[in-house]
């Protein structure tokens, strides 16, 4: 094999096909003395093989695929030769967005860890992504996620959201008296929340963290769209 | 039918568990039970001081466990409670020669001979609890109206569940006027908190420092708030769950109650 024969073709494994790039400015006969001696190199490996025939002036692919398919087929049983695919098609961010608001939550598989009853003093829950606790969180108790935490009881124990850095978390309770809440790094202690019995929400606004009443305040009535959090 | 283990726990030290354990299980000897009392607290003990038996002691638990003597031997007889026997614990071993297994088989041993044994479990959550609660079958938590106690309690609670034992809570050294003026929480914020059964509740009493250091049982004494308290715990433990808890109130005289109504209603008026 000649050096001029190297450059007119490549054969290279992709995936379940063998990618062969061929020279389309060269004559027939030249690109098949060049493929024959790779082909043969390969033995049995080429029977029953996907060929992709990439063509370097890429308009003359489906000429090139005519001429050579049949050849390489009968000369060294492949079993089909096609064309490289075609680049994935880049969706507009619109649409994306439309796709999320119809039917995200409809594929959404839940990360939310959901437990059910009272977590007591010395007690430690922790969530990967979000945590839901149907019941109380009593003081000396830890609630610890990586996402948000809801707690549909009364959050007496400590709290903490966002686990390392996420400030976007939110921790809400149906009655929030916590020791302590951490939401990302930020650390708040004691909040006195004056007993109003009203769900309360905390969040990180200007990199403090703000507890406002869930349903006069909820900071998520502002948001346009649904959304996966 | 083999008698029933019952362990007196707090967590927290200073609630009231020595007393508890000594006047409630008076109380069920004085209604026909033989009752035994275990103190559990290697290396301090204390409860043959509130029963008024240290002069007795001549064996005692560890004695029992290592087979230094039989069961009939360790436990002592009460001076003036026919049916009631305190095993004491031992002052000078260490906590450690005891260990659960030891315990599941005196324990065993006591559910043959007595109606009742109940176990005073030291402060804290280490040695001495894990083998007071290895054979436990029922619990109570003894916690007072303070914040320390309930977190306490609350720990103990969890860590009862996860060996099965469904325990009863106890509210102890409750200042019916401090509740009223909101100094105190009250039996039910603690109940919130805690959410198990409650067996009783007990009145802070002046009587209860005058028993424990004569020895003299609180529940003979029929003018101690505290004394009624615990014969009633008695009672809901000996086969009568439904007996109504009674909420300690401040009396107050007719008088002072009607004028407080006037009071009360000339404010809402304003």
């Amino acid at each position: 094999m000649n050096t001029t024969d190297e450059h007119l073709v490549k054969l290279k494994g992709v995936g379940d096909s063998l990618w062969l790039s061929v020279d389309a400015t060269r004559s027939l006969e030249a690109l098949q003395n060049a493929i024959i001696p790779a082909f043969e190199r390969l033995g049995q490996l080429a029977v029953n093989a996907r060929v992709i025939i990439d063509s370097s002036p890429s308009e003359e692919c489906d000429q090139v695929i005519e001429t050579l398919g049949p050849f390489l087929k009968e000369r060294f049983r492949v079993k089909e030769v096609s064309k490289p695919p075609a680049d994935k098609k880049t969706v507009s961010k619109a649409r994306i967005r439309h796709q999320d608001v119809g039917n995200a939550w409809h594929h959404y598989r839940s990360e939310a860890l959901v437990i059910a009853g009272r977590v007591r003093s010395g007690q430690k829950i922790e969530a990967k992504k979000h945590l839901v606790i149907m019941g109380d969180l009593n003081p000396g108790a830890e609630a610890v996620a990586g996402g948000d935490i809801l707690i549909l009881g009364t959050l007496s124990g400590k709290a903490q959201a966002g686990k390392p850095d996420n400030e976007t978390a939110i921790i809400m309770a149906l009655q929030f008296r916590p020791t302590q809440v951490q939401i990302g790094g930020i650390v708040a202690a004691g909040i006195s929340s004056g007993e109003s019995g009203a769900p309360e929400i905390a969040c990180v606004e200007n990199q403090a963290i703000v507890v406002c009443d869930y349903l006069k305040d909820n900071p998520f009535k502002r948001l346009t769209w649904p959304e996966v959090r | 039918m083999e008698g029933k283990v019952i362990v007196m726990t707090s967590g927290k030290g200073g609630v009231g568990k020595t007393t508890v354990t000594a006047s409630v299980g008076a109380a069920l000897a004085l209604q026909g039970k033989r009752v035994a009392i275990v103190d559990m607290d290697i290396g301090l003990r204390n409860l043959d001081v509130v029963m008024g038996l240290e002069n007795r002691i001549v064996f005692n638990v560890v004695d029992l466990i290592q087979g230094r003597c039989k069961l009939k031997q360790a436990a002592i007889k009460d001076r003036r409670i026919d049916n009631l026997f305190l095993i004491p614990a031992s002052q000078s071993d260490d906590k450690d020669v005891i260990k659960p297994e030891n315990m599941v088989w005196l324990t065993n041993k006591l559910r043959k001979e007595y109606d009742f044994t109940l176990l005073d479990c030291p402060a804290g959550i280490e040695h001495g609890f894990k083998n007071s609660i290895a054979a436990a079958d029922e619990a109570i938590v003894i916690c007072t109206p303070d914040v320390s106690a309930v977190r306490d309690a609350d720990r103990v609670i969890g860590l009862l569940y996860a060996r099965s034992i469904t325990p009863k809570l106890v509210v102890n050294r409750i200042s019916p006027k401090m509740v009223e003026n909101g100094d105190m929480l009250s039996h039910d914020d603690i109940v919130d908190v805690l959410s198990i059964d409650l067996v009783g509740l007990v009145e802070m009493d002046d009587q209860v420092v005058v028993s424990s250091n004569t020895g003299v049982p609180l529940v003979t004494n029929r003018e101690s708030k505290a004394g009624m308290a615990f014969q009633r715990i008695a009672m809901r433990l000996n086969g009568q769950p439904d007996l109504p808890i009674e909420n300690p109130m401040v009396q107050r005289g007719f008088w002072r109650t009607i004028g407080k109504k006037l009071g009360r209603r000339n404010k809402d008026a304003k």
